[in-house]
């Protein structure tokens, strides 16, 4: 009698775990039901195969960043990308990072987004912010110094060419300058750059304006400084009278003097050149300090105070904050960088150590592009540089029918089992039957709870571990007839049927768990699904196969 | 054979590349003025095939979004149901990948079957469980041989890929043709154990005899389940289900035949 109640408690135990397995199985639950809420909200994850959608896969670029960062980094751009599609009300997308050997990779699923190119562009549109500061020095590379020098040759055809124009009798030089000068301090006066006397301007200018030209005339030869080639306009030149103290030990000897001194007025357009200094302050590596969009808390449109010009206030995050901090504070007196999408935006020199976790971004922005990017970056900006290397888009009606379909299809096939159970081993076919359904609903409970996205390799496993369920009832069953034909009685045949049939089931299943194991481990994507919906199954089946089927046969036997 | 005639066909899970599934909602453009369209991309030649009345699924080298969307501008808009590009790169890993999953996975078979066996070793000679392992994995490369086979068969005629799907449909037959074997090997075992035999011969016979029913009744439900499937699931499983069907077949003939024989062959050499 007391092995008889404890078959009782097994079977109220199945019973509840099959009847809660129900409850969140059964996608709308009526109100009556306590925690109904609780049990509708769990639902099926369906993998993009299956329900139709986008699936993107990014690789990082992560060779700026020192190794022992590039997990926060790209850590730094799921959550970056996870809030921007969450913007975008994509439901339940998934965002999983993947390292392969040395490369980073962000996989993107967007369930129900069918248009590829928005999908894209709603993810490429994410900026990349970075500060970086000056790493040390180096030498040009030989090729870099061949650049140069082609840089160099280009500038001067041009400034050969420009030089022609201006000579060109009736042009006009201050158009020309704002045309083509590079230099940002006189380009929009037309060049021209005031009053000035002697030993104010570099010595090749000044031959040129105070030795070989008269008013009115413009160099005929371009004339090379360490700036670039000058093209020189003497517009004009005058004699002033100034008093110099000339300063003398003696009191009489103290007197004043009027000298007279030649000032010059000019214009100029220059045509820039790179020295390998220039070049190699341009090349200085821009290092990675590990500030970055992912620190940043928010972006907004701030009016410069002197120039009423637009620009963007950044504010950082505690950690932004800190590491703002430090940069600044080692970087006093030198530029920092501000790069978005791999441009620098701006390069301001540090004054002192800033650690309020704040920062402006000055530029040349209008009102229009200041907000638009403050905006873009509120959202989020990458660490890191992405591109797109792989994308996978399967139509939603594709998708939709494959489950419909596939639903039937399992249905069918689970009546097909009743069917073939009940009419090889009757009665106790019947019991495998319904074994096989609390299995079924186990299963399924799980895939919701855990939860499992469901894709077509998820469902082999399923009905690979669905056989195996099946299999390990029919065991047990062959081994019951066999002991039966031994002569056992039936109480004694169905223990020993069992325990016999029991180092089969193990032994299959177990090896079964190892490979799942390992694909689950080692395999990517659909590899995996396989490996975690099958092992999944095996556990289920394994505890239904032993303590629901035994249950029920000794139950029903006397 | 057919393996050796017509190869296999890699899909561009593996090798990269881009497939696209379209389909016009009026106006059809034949093939040959898709194939005329595409000239002008740099995709290589595109492969083109029919899918329904209005439906073309063409493939062919992997390409930016841009592109892309040059394509779809100039097949004149059509609907498009599916669209995959991977780059080569991704589609190496893929393969890489996949192998060194399904290596690690037979070696971690062998290794349980040893070990699962050991008792064997007692009474038998020392090493003979590894017998096991081995003969487990013979059926198993039997199967896979087969499966690939067939497929290739099937690509050669009926254009089908080895794709993603495939390999899990090869996953799970090596997982149902694996837990075969290991249900005929434990009916070895116990016999063995228990009874005393003559030859190794007559008591794989009696073993054999002993779980036939089941490996038939057990199989022959798995078969019906996949027909159900096969004939109602969805077509774009069929070919999925259909390599679980061969490989199922296969799977039980293998365990019967090749596995349980094994045990056999090389003890009558040995002798």
């Amino acid at each position: 009698m007391e092995q008889r109640n404890k078959l009782w408690t097994i079977f109220i135990f199945i019973f509840v775990i099959a009847v809660l397995s129900l409850l969140v199985d059964i996608p709308q639950l009526p109100s009556w039901i306590p925690g109904n809420a609780w049990f509708s909200k769990q639902s099926i994850h369906l993998g993009l195969d299956l329900q139709g959608g986008t699936q993107l896969m990014f690789s990082a670029d992560m060779s700026d960043i020192p190794s022992n960062q590039r997990t926060s980094a790209i850590e730094g751009v799921r959550d970056v990308i996870e809030r921007r599609v969450n913007i975008f009300g994509v439901t339940e997308p998934v965002i999983q990072t993947a390292k392969v050997k040395d490369k980073w990779r962000l996989i993107i699923e967007l369930p129900g987004v069918k248009d590829v190119n928005e999908a894209i562009g709603m993810i490429g549109e994410t900026p990349i912010l970075e500060f970086k500061e000056q790493g040390p020095d180096r030498d040009l590379t030989q090729e870099e110094k061949q650049r140069v020098e082609e840089y160099n040759q280009k500038a001067k055809e041009r400034a050969q060419d420009i030089l022609g124009q201006a000579l060109v009798e009736g042009a006009d030089f201050g158009t020309l300058a704002k045309q083509y000068s590079e230099d940002p301090g006189s380009k929009d006066q037309g060049g021209d750059l005031g009053w000035f006397g002697k030993g104010v301007m570099i010595p090749e200018f000044e031959k040129a304006v105070f030795e070989d030209l008269a008013v009115g005339e413009i160099t005929k030869e371009l004339v090379q400084s360490q700036f670039g080639y000058h093209i020189i306009y003497k517009t004009d030149e005058r004699v002033i009278q100034q008093e110099a103290e000339v300063e003398g030990e003696g009191v009489e000897g103290s007197k004043i003097e009027i000298e007279p001194i030649i000032e010059v007025k000019a214009s100029h357009i220059l045509i820039a050149t790179l020295t390998e200094e220039i070049a190699k302050q341009s090349i200085a590596q821009w290092q990675y300090t590990g500030l970055t969009g992912k620190q940043l808390r928010t972006a907004f449109v701030s009016f410069n105070p002197q120039t009423n010009q637009p620009e963007i206030s950044l504010e950082f995050n505690d950690e932004g904050a800190k590491l703002f901090g430090e940069i600044t504070t080692r970087n006093v007196g030198k530029p920092v960088a501000i790069f978005l999408d791999n441009v620098p935006l701006s390069i301001p020199h540090v004054r002192e150590a800033i650690t309020t976790g704040r920062a402006v971004i000055t530029g040349d922005f209008s009102l229009v592009e200041a907000r638009q990017l403050s905006q873009r970056l509120a959202a989020g900006a990458l660490p890191v540089p992405i591109t797109l290397i792989s994308q996978q888009n399967v139509g939603p009606s594709l998708g939709k029918i494959s489950v419909q379909k596939s639903f039937v299809a399992g249905i069918l096939g689970f009546i097909i089992i009743v069917i073939l159970m009940t009419s090889l081993y009757r009665f106790r076919g019947l019991l495998a039957s319904v074994a096989l359904f609390i299995y079924a609903l186990i299963v399924m409970a799980l895939f919701k709870l855990v939860p499992v996205t469901v894709t077509l390799a998820g469902v082999a496993g399923f009905i690979l571990s669905l056989g195996m369920a099946v299999d390990a009832n029919i065991l047990i069953f062959e081994r019951i007839k066999d002991e039966e034909r031994l002569g056992k009685p039936l109480k004694a045949a169905i223990d020993d049927g069992i325990s016999h049939a029991w180092t089969a089931i193990r032994d299959g299943n177990i090896t079964t768990l190892i490979v799942c194991f390992i694909l689950y481990e080692f395999g990517t994507g659909l590899v995996r699904g396989f490996g975690l919906t099958l092992g999944i199954g095996i556990l289920v089946s394994m505890f239904t196969a032993i303590v629901v089927t035994k249950t029920f046969l000794k139950l029903v036997t006397k | 054979m057919s393996l050796l005639i017509f190869g296999l066909k890699p899909g561009i899970d593996f090798t990269g590349g881009s497939m696209m599934e379209i389909e016009y909602t009026d106006a059809t453009l034949s093939s040959n003025e898709i194939q005329e369209r595409l000239f002008y991309f740099e995709i290589g030649k595109a492969k083109i095939q029919e899918t329904g009345e209005k439906g073309y699924l063409i493939r062919f080298k992997d390409v930016d979004e841009k592109t892309h969307q040059e394509i779809l501008t100039a097949l004149d808009d059509p609907e498009e149901v599916r669209f995959e590009s991977i780059g080569p790169v991704i589609g190496k890993e893929l393969t890489q990948k996949a192998q060194w999953a399904i290596a690690l996975a037979l070696i971690a078979i062998i290794l349980y079957i040893a070990w699962a066996f050991r008792k064997i070793s007692k009474i038998a000679k020392k090493g003979e469980s590894w017998r096991y392992g081995l003969g487990a994995l013979l059926a198993l490369f039997h199967d896979v041989i087969i499966l690939l086979g067939f497929f290739a068969l099937m690509g050669y005629f009926k254009g089908a890929e080895i794709n993603t799907a495939f390999i899990t449909a090869l996953l799970t037959v090596l997982g149902y043709s694996v837990n075969d074997t290991i249900v005929i090997y434990d009916r070895i075992r116990e016999n063995l154990l228990t009874h005393s035999f003559k030859t190794m011969e007559e008591a794989i016979n009696v073993s054999l005899n002993q779980t036939i029913v089941r490996s038939l009744n057990t199989s022959l439900t798995t078969l019906f389940v996949l027909l159900v499937i096969y004939l109602f699931g969805g077509s774009s499983i069929q070919n999925f289900v259909l390599a679980m069907m061969v490989g199922i077949g296969v799977g039980t003939y293998s365990s019967i035949a090749i596995a349980s024989q094994f045990l056999l062959f090389k003890r009558t050499k040995g002798n």
